[in-house]
């Protein structure tokens, strides 16, 4: 996935010439840029309404099944979607928990520890691994580590006290679960969100950062006092950005999180997210089955839009908050 | 605080505060070091903590990897499925390259056009429509790449009529490039500085032969650098092909024809039975990767270039 973040757009100060400013007739040129941009504008329409019209029948009759309901019963229904729900928010959540803190750590490592010779070939390096196709990362979850926790990490958390109410048995044979799937998803989000974070991090005006240390801050106190609180708007933008990418994270949850629509939600367990279903089922899927696996995508498009709409808007107006001090 | 308090206690003489004082700020001094050293070592640790797992990917990727690629016929030959008899038979994925490729080079071919033009249109006017496009282009460019599938698979394989083909791939890696290549073509033509527009109409060209001549010549490092982008984020998806190309096992580039693609093999080989797929997974997955790393790494070699000699 590719890290676009685009400047903010909205103020026109330095207006540039408008294409009829000096023609009384518009040029050829004006009218294909108009063209594109409308056959653009339809395939995003066309996106959205085609989704949205082919789930209308499962919408129309079962939508308290389809949010509510356990069991997928594959041909004829009823389709229950708790299942996908409930992993898609476990797994994600679990996995965002775990890259922002790691990530943030990394970030301010990043900007203000390592030597400034290497600050480029780590940035470098961090976005080209956030360029690696999550099937990878999905390919080396399940054949590395899946075995890795079925022989190491399950008998462990097995042995620790009142873990089975948290975790469940660790009975299956291939060491999928929701838990590998929320670990492979966190290593898979880090670098997205690292490469956001430092950005976000490193824009932070030079004069306050030296302000604070001439008044005998130490290192910790300007980061905690300074370079936090005035970057906060775009870390948490960076945040949402990262949830955004979990949650519509399709093949390497297919992969790692074992494919069972399962409503005992114990992490140890293997479960589903609603991406993943949606390309493991819709190979065999028929009529309803259709219906019910597009409603599933409404239900990630409608989270997906509504995320990055907010992300996007809290980096923009980080961007602003910056060019005022 | 408490500190601060501390200090206002009264004292008798210059001489007795100014020790005190000393003594209060070595203390708290000593505190708050501490305290800073403790943390800046939990960032460094954060660092290698994110260090390990993603560079343990990729040295098991290498390793595991180039014995694979290295085999004869990896690059030239077709899949096999192996029997009891010859359990090691795996053949190559020529198919899948070839499948790439072509998805890819299609989809190019439809995306690259609109998203460009479009791009040209966001920075070059003020309207209502621009504005939305915006706002379109940004959430677009963040759905979620099985969204993409399952349009395509209800638009082009099954409204259309054209079935699993290569054409239903490209378009839904065509859907997925363009709000990248918009969003990439907008910043550079607004990067591209007014004086020279300015120039241009001064001399009394017409204003889309300035966009045609003028900005769109100066941008062109910034765009064809997004597009780039947008080609490595296509050539990687699975999900959006996964549902529509129908995974062919025969070297095909007519758009008519199913095709495989490397992420699809990745997927399809890492579930499957026989471990001599398993094991070739991995040289798939590190072509795949080190296209990926290559594009990217060539347009930010290429970018950073134009830029200094700018």
């Amino acid at each position: 996935m590719s890290i676009i973040i685009p400047p903010d757009f909205g103020t026109h100060e330095e207006v540039v010439p408008e294409f009829n400013s000096g023609t009384p007739s518009r040029s050829w040129y004006h009218y294909l840029l108009i063209a594109a941009s409308i056959v653009f504008a339809a395939v995003s329409v066309g996106f959205v309404g085609t989704i949205l019209w082919n789930s209308l029948p499962e919408w129309s009759h079962h939508t308290g099944t389809l949010l509510g309901g356990s069991g997928w019963q594959a041909p004829l229904g009823p389709f229950g979607g708790l299942a996908m729900i409930v992993g898609t928010l476990e797994t994600s959540v679990i996995a965002l928990v775990v890259a922002v803190i790691i990530g943030l750590g990394t970030s301010i490592s990043i900007v203000f520890l390592v030597p400034r010779r290497f600050r480029n070939v780590i940035a470098t390096l961090v976005e080209l691994l956030a360029a690696v196709p999550s099937i990878v990362y999905g390919l080396w979850g399940f054949l590395v580590l899946a075995p890795w926790m079925l022989n190491t990490v399950d008998p462990f958390l097995n042995r620790l006290p009142f873990a089975r109410e948290v975790f469940g048995n660790s009975s299956q044979e291939f060491g999928t679960s929701l838990l590998l799937a929320a670990i492979v998803l966190s290593v898979m989000i880090l670098p997205t969100f690292v490469a956001i974070s430092r950005e976000v991090i490193s824009v932070v005006p030079q004069d306050l950062i030296e302000a604070s240390l001439s008044l005998g801050a130490t290192k910790w106190q300007v980061i905690r006092e300074v370079v936090l609180p005035t970057a906060k708007i775009g870390l948490v933008g960076a945040t949402f950005l990262a949830l955004a990418r979990a949650t519509g994270e399709t093949v390497a949850v297919a992969l790692v999180a074992g494919g069972v629509a399962n409503t005992q939600f114990h992490l140890l367990y293997p479960g589903t997210s609603i991406a993943s279903w949606i390309a493991t089922e819709f190979g065999e899927a028929q009529g309803n089955e259709i219906a019910a696996l597009m409603a599933l995508g409404v239900l990630l498009m409608i989270v997906n839009f509504g995320l990055s709409l907010i992300s996007r808007g809290l980096v923009s107006r980080q961007r602003k908050v910056l060019a005022i001090v | 605080m408490s500190d601060i308090t501390e200090l206002e206690k009264p004292v008798e003489t210059g001489h007795q505060m100014r020790d005190e004082i000393r003594q209060i700020s070595d203390r708290v001094r000593g505190r708050r070091q501490l305290r800073s050293r403790i943390m800046v070592t939990l960032c460094a640790t954060a660092l290698s903590v994110t260090a390990v797992p993603l560079f343990l990917l990729l040295y098991q990727l290498f390793r595991r990897g180039l014995p694979v690629i290295l085999h004869a016929g990896f690059f030239t030959q077709l899949p096999q499925t192996p029997s009891l008899i010859t359990p090691n038979a795996t053949g190559g994925v020529s198919n899948a390259i070839l499948g790439s490729l072509v998805l890819t080079l299609y989809a190019a071919i439809m995306a690259i056009p609109v998203g460009v033009l479009v791009g040209v249109y966001l920075a070059e006017s003020d309207s209502k429509l621009a504005a939305s496009l915006r706002v379109i282009a940004q959430t677009m460019a963040g759905a979620p790449s099985i969204l993409m599938g399952l349009f395509a698979f209800s638009f082009v394989v099954r409204d259309l009529h054209v079935g699993f083909s290569a054409i239903a791939g490209s378009f839904a890696l065509a859907v997925l490039m363009l709000p990248v290549i918009v969003i990439s073509s907008e910043i550079a033509v607004r990067g591209v500085p007014n004086t020279l527009r300015e120039a241009g109409l001064a001399l009394g060209a017409k204003p889309h032969k300035v966009s045609l001549k003028i900005v769109l010549p100066a941008a062109v490092t910034g765009i064809v650098t997004g597009i780039i982008l947008a080609i490595s984020r296509a050539i990687g998806e699975t999900a959006p092909v996964l549902l529509v190309i129908g995974g062919g096992y025969i070297n095909s580039w007519k758009p008519l024809d199913p095709v495989s693609a490397l992420p699809l093999s990745i997927y399809e080989n890492a579930k499957s039975e026989w471990p001599s797929l398993r094991t070739e997974v991995w040289g798939i997955a590190l072509v795949l990767v080190v296209f990926v790393f290559v594009l990217s790494l060539s347009a930010r070699i290429w970018a950073s270039r134009k830029q200094q000699a700018r």
